[in-house]
């Protein structure tokens, strides 16, 4: 049996599958995330990738590291706001490559494919999913 | 006296799902008129906004130079308002012109709002917003996505019953927060053109193929998608859902092995994308007409068909009598004309075609009477997608 674990705390993480639509996979906590989402990420605009922040939270933006495309073949991108302990150690895509999505990569190879965008039961980790990058 | 510039507004609905080409269509709609090689000896095209157009223009310069598709439109709605402006300034023709610029607005937004509950209660209210901004337009433009269609080859039903079914069940879904307690809506897109996007993946189709296609796999979701529209408006016999049919292309997409990523996009072979004006602007105009000389529709409703028709007309046929001439001179104060002496304008510049239409816009080039020639140039333009088998019409 699946053992089931909490969240990362303080990340929020909006993404697409290949044929459901933008949403927020995590909400960080937040009350309002998308206003703390469009706030954080106005600066990176169109941008592909990328990195904004500051010493209490970083957003970064970068594709599928799997490749991972949607129906109309357009690359999936993962948008991640942190706050907290973990954004004052993502300074950069890498770091967020690095430390952030190891975190959540084998939940979102399980739900991505999904017809229908994922219940919050599928929101779930397990021990696949480290909770701590270290 | 008379304000300048004098503006007619026009909304343009495209309904489509996620990646169905809304925001690809909308930068290859605008892109290209940005070119230094572009030229249109009537009107130039400008966004209101400079931002939102170095945006488009640059998704368009991405498609064009480096193969790459515009990004994702996500968790908001944009409304992108051109305006197109009338070249010319020859004084006495600029007097006459009932309007001097042709404002469009186009609202652009994530499609996967009509298929999936959004997210977040905010998303649900923008959703709302967006599609009551939707509805203030005459005409919509239904898309079926090119590449599902191909993606589904050999079962095309399944795919086009289910997109029908899905815009059917969105409508439904949003139609209590549409009406808000209040009545049958006037004001409502009356014709519904089915538009197959990304009609390059289709060469050897033209609007006939694609026409037979839908009415063959899908009749039935077409009428119970006008049932559900008709349950929204008032006078819903003004009507028209899945009569009229178009081509779009808006760039030739060359493909990687993968079918999927994009290896050359040919910006220049766009189809069907220059008639989306012609379009939005005058087919409501015919389509009132018919309407007016055939059923009982109020005349409230008459003039939402088409917004401003009358101004249209009088600019289209460019002969206006003394009356209407009269009425004119005092649109600034009194906006839209309620005349009965606009009528007979109307109907002309609704049945003008072939010859007369060719000439109209010729001596309208040589008077310089930019209006006139852009409306006329329009038609023939109409006509020319009639021809070319990338528009039907309904009859």
């Amino acid at each position: 049996m699946t053992e089931f674990q909490t969240a990362p705390a303080g990340v929020l993480w909006a993404t697409r599958g290949r044929t459901w639509g933008f949403r927020f996979l995590l909400d960080g906590g937040l009350a309002d995330p998308l206003a703390a989402y469009e706030a954080m990420f106005a600066e990176l605009g169109d941008k592909a990738t990328g990195w904004v922040g500051n010493a209490q939270q970083v957003g970064v933006r970068f594709v599928d590291p799997e490749g991972r495309r949607d129906r109309s073949g357009r690359l999936i991108p993962h948008d991640f706001l942190v706050t907290g302990d973990l954004a004052t150690q993502i300074a950069s895509v890498d770091d967020a490559l690095r430390l952030l999505w190891p975190l959540v990569t084998s939940l979102y190879a399980r739900v991505w494919d999904q017809e229908a965008p994922p219940s919050p039961e599928d929101v779930r980790f397990d021990n696949s999913s480290p909770l701590r990058a270290d | 006296m008379p304000q300048y510039p004098r503006i007619r507004e026009q909304h343009i609905a495209v309904f489509g799902e996620s990646g169905s080409g809304k925001t690809v269509l909308l930068s290859s709609f605008f892109g290209p008129t940005q070119e230094r090689s572009y030229s249109n000896d009537l009107w130039d095209l400008v966004a209101d906004d400079t931002g939102q157009g170095n945006r488009l223009f640059k998704n368009y310069v991405g498609m064009r130079d480096d193969a790459e598709v515009p990004p994702t439109t996500k968790f908001a709605s944009t409304t992108y308002h051109f305006s197109l402006k009338l070249k010319g300034t020859d004084d006495s023709a600029v007097k006459r012109r009932p309007f001097d610029v042709l404002r469009l607005a186009w609202h652009d937004y994530p499609g996967e709002w009509f298929e999936e509950t959004p997210g977040t209660a905010e998303e649900e209210a923008r959703r709302v917003d967006t599609f009551r901004s939707l509805l203030r337009s005459d005409v919509a433009l239904l898309l079926v996505d090119g590449q599902r269609l191909a993606g589904h080859r050999g079962e095309e039903e399944r795919y086009l019953k289910s997109l029908l079914t899905n815009v059917r069940q969105g409508v439904l879904r949003l139609k209590d927060d549409l009406l808000a307690g209040q009545g049958p809506l006037t004001e409502f897109p009356r014709i519904w053109l089915i538009a197959l996007s990304k009609a390059d993946l289709h060469p050897d189709w033209d609007v006939y193929a694609f026409r037979d296609l839908v009415v063959k796999c899908a009749a039935d979701e077409i009428d119970a998608l006008r049932d559900t529209l008709s349950t929204l408006i008032e006078a819903p016999e003004a009507l028209s859902v899945g009569e009229d049919f178009m081509l779009l292309s808006s760039a030739k997409f060359e493909l990687k092995s993968d079918h999927l990523t994009p290896e050359r996009i040919d910006v220049t072979q766009r189809v069907g994308v220059n008639l989306i004006l012609p379009v939005a602007s005058l087919l409501p105009l015919e389509r009132r007409v018919e309407w007016s000389g055939r059923l009982q529709v109020p005349r409230q409703v008459l003039d939402t068909v088409a917004d401003g028709a009358d101004l249209l007309a009088i600019a289209l046929t460019g002969e206006a009598g003394k009356a209407v001439k009269n009425l004119v001179a005092k649109i600034p104060r009194i906006g839209s004309l309620a005349s009965r002496a606009v009528v007979p304008v109307l109907t002309k510049a609704a049945q003008m075609t072939g010859s007369q239409l060719r000439a109209a816009n010729e001596g309208a080039r040589q008077n310089h009477d930019t209006l006139t020639a852009t409306l006329t140039q329009f038609k023939l333009d109409l006509e020319q997608g009639v021809t070319d088998a990338l528009l039907i019409k309904k009859r």
